[in-house]
């Protein structure tokens, strides 16, 4: 039986999370954009990196989590650990769309190209079809027992995945070479922007934190009414 | 239950298996005709003044074996499902790991007879010579098609059970075919150059380490997709 | 004399669907050369709790012990439709661990479909594929046979057959339980019936010499009870 007491205390938490996290946010935009230098080479237009690199991180994160939870519900057994994957592979696909749309907007003035096959775009672009999978499998699976197993094989399974997906672009890259371009985050990164960064990477994982709770609660309740329309049908 | 019995039930379901489709031959036929589409797409869809044939055919050939293989690869499980046959394999002491293994022998057979039959068509159509380092070429199919195979069969255990199984499959699957098709037209363009298989020992070691890896992983997996 | 112990215990077993209920607390014991007869409508749950016991399906709750293998006849046929009675037979004999061999002929002679033994089984009638089932569920030499509705599809020949089957099954020490609401063949060759109500064991009685119509009385009774 579902508790809907606490899944809604969840959903308060996680809520109050997201809102500080969005204060963190504004706050780190307006050290951005106010009082972080503007790059030299790169211009205006770096700043985007503040909210790419963080989004890409949130999603690798996410991503992450999801197949670990996944190993973990497979070893246990345990449902909230299948819920609380899913919960993470719905706020890591917004994540990945928000890495997937920054990436490029920051790419065409300082490349000169919208898009480019390196090693870890390429794996964040197959993060992002993976998770779409795996949503996509939930989504045509009824039984909640199943979907989670089904949920766990294709989690374990992608993550798994993603490193032979980077090797595979970084040998394709030495093999065929590219044009040399600007490396986005370079090791000499003033300590100024460095902050500014990591700041923006320690929000957004508080972001993803709020969302995700959120989203679980919403899982909860919506499982909830599902077992309450089963008993009253029964 | 002891190894030897658990090859032998694997070998029963998987010439089971193959005795079924030699019967109907209906996947088999699908896929066949599905890679001579692909292959001859393939060879018009170029300025054929700009782009030498040899140039896309390593390409031209991954693509037609993956996809026509993934056009088969739910034949496997979707001939459990009538007459619910996989509860009566489930009933016989035969362990979930020997109908994975049985499941992946069959479609290794069914993959590479496509492939066996595809190849020379290949050859055909493209004017490429394959004669001249043919057991290394075997070599790269073998790989590349133990790569992926495993990985397919335990996709389409579960996608069978699902609404949309023709189109779930290729969306699951297609991620993990690029890691071996990248490499595997990496190396069969040396080959076709005439170059040998240790120009490229990235190329090669990559492929054998996710030959291991996702042979073992789905292994480990199939059971959880059985649990009802 | 201290009872012989049971070839099946049932022990508390329940089982949900997502969040229907379909099995609630169900307990029974099954001796060797018993036949458990289990009543019950459609949707009661009798495939599930049968499932359940076979193995195929985890219960949500509780155990089943078993003392020996188990030969199901469902209403699926578990068989492949393009392979022929003879190689569906070899087949499972395989994974059973067992040599095809002359057994096999004769099995299938027992059923009754010697001649069509290398008939692809696409082409059997019901009738023809429940025997086959019932040859096929043989073949480890249960402990413990299930049937569930073994007698629709068959014809008065195919009938009796099952019939001999069950007297000789229960003289043989097979615990058999039959899923079933037609009642005349089975009432005389079981021990005791067991009446499933909407997911739970509503009763658990000796037949006692009662006829089909006595038990389907018993049975709408309960049905009235639980309401």
């Amino acid at each position: 039986m579902i508790d809907k007491a606490r899944a809604l205390k969840t959903a308060r938490y996680g809520q109050t999370i997201t809102v500080l996290a969005m204060v963190g946010l504004a706050s780190v935009y307006v050290r951005a954009l106010g009082f972080t230098p503007i790059e030299r080479f790169q211009g205006p237009a770096q700043k985007i990196l503040y909210v790419h690199a963080p989004a890409a991180w949130a999603a690798l994160m996410a991503f992450g989590i999801t197949g670990l939870l996944s190993l973990l519900y497979l070893m246990m057994k345990d449902r909230r650990l299948d819920r609380v994957a899913a919960a993470s592979a719905e706020v890591g696909l917004a994540f990945s769309v928000v890495m997937l749309t920054t990436g490029p907007i920051w790419g065409k003035p300082i490349w000169g190209t919208w898009w480019t096959w390196d090693a870890r775009l390429t794996s964040t672009l197959f993060i992002f079809l993976l998770f779409i999978g795996y949503l996509a499998l939930r989504n045509a699976v009824i039984d909640p027992v199943v979907r989670a197993n089904y949920s766990s094989v294709i989690g374990i399974m992608a993550l798994v995945l993603v490193p032979f997906i980077h090797l595979t672009v970084y040998f394709f890259r030495t093999l065929h070479p590219q044009p040399v371009l600007l490396k986005p985050s370079s090791p000499s990164m003033p300590g100024v922007m460095v902050v500014t960064l990591l700041l923006s990477i320690a929000v957004f994982t508080v972001l993803y934190v709020g969302f995700t709770m959120q989203r679980y609660a919403l899982g909860l309740l919506r499982e909830a009414r599902e077992e309450e329309a089963a008993h009253a049908g029964a | 239950m002891s190894g030897s019995g658990l090859w032998r039930a694997s070998l029963a379901i998987a010439a089971k298996d193959i005795a079924i489709e030699w019967r109907t031959k209906t996947a088999f036929v699908s896929s066949m005709v599905f890679a001579v589409l692909v292959l001859a797409v393939l060879y018009f869809a170029r300025d054929p003044t700009a782009v030498a044939s040899i140039d896309i055919a390593p390409g031209a050939l991954w693509v037609t074996f993956t996809f026509a293989a993934m056009v088969g690869l739910n034949r496997a499980f979707l001939l459990e499902r009538e007459n619910h046959a996989l509860d009566g394999l489930l009933l016989t002491p035969a362990p979930p790991t020997a109908i994975f293994l049985g499941k992946v022998l069959a479609n290794l057979a069914f993959v590479g007879a496509v492939e066996a039959v595809s190849l020379p068509l290949f050859t055909l159509f493209y004017d490429v010579p394959v004669w001249r380092q043919l057991p290394q070429l075997v070599l790269v199919v073998v790989m590349a098609t133990l790569a992926f195979v495993p990985v397919g069969t335990l996709l389409s255990s579960m996608v069978v059970r699902t609404r949309f199984s023709e189109s779930m499959l290729p969306v699951l699957l297609l991620p993990f075919l690029v890691p071996p098709l990248v490499g595997a037209v990496q190396l069969t363009s040396r080959l076709l150059a005439g170059r040998p298989l240790s120009d490229l020992p990235e190329w090669v070691r990559l492929l054998a380490v996710f030959d291991v890896v996702f042979f073992i992983l789905p292994f480990l997996l199939f059971e959880a997709t059985l649990d009802e | 004399m201290p009872p012989a112990e049971p070839a099946l215990a049932v022990e508390g077993v329940s089982r949900r669907f997502g969040h229907r209920s379909v099995l609630s607390d169900i307990s029974f014991d099954v001796s060797p050369g018993e036949t458990l007869i289990l009543m019950g409508q459609n949707g009661a749950g009798k495939t599930t709790l049968l499932r359940v016991i076979a193995g195929l399906l985890r219960p949500s709750a509780g155990a089943v012990r078993r003392l020996g293998t188990v030969g199901m006849v469902s209403h699926h046929s578990m068989m492949y439709d393009a392979l022929s009675a003879r190689e569906n037979l070899a087949f499972f004999a395989r994974l059973y661990g067992l040599e095809p061999g002359k057994r096999l002929e004769e099995t299938l002679e027992r059923v009754g479909l010697g001649r069509a033994m290398d008939q692809r089984v696409g082409t059997f009638s019901r009738g023809m594929v429940q025997r086959l089932a019932i040859a096929r569920a043989l073949l480890p030499e249960p402990a413990i046979v299930l049937l569930d509705e073994p007698l629709s599809g068959l014809d008065d020949a195919g009938a009796r057959l099952l019939g001999g089957l069950l007297g000789e099954w229960a003289a043989g020490g097979r615990a058999v339980v039959v899923a079933s609401h037609q009642l005349a063949q089975l009432v005389p060759v079981a021990t005791r019936v067991g009446f499933l109500v909407r997911g739970r064991l509503a009763a658990l009685e000796p037949l006692a010499g009662r006829s089909g119509d006595d038990v389907l009385r018993r049975y709408r009774e309960l049905v009235a009870d639980e309401r």
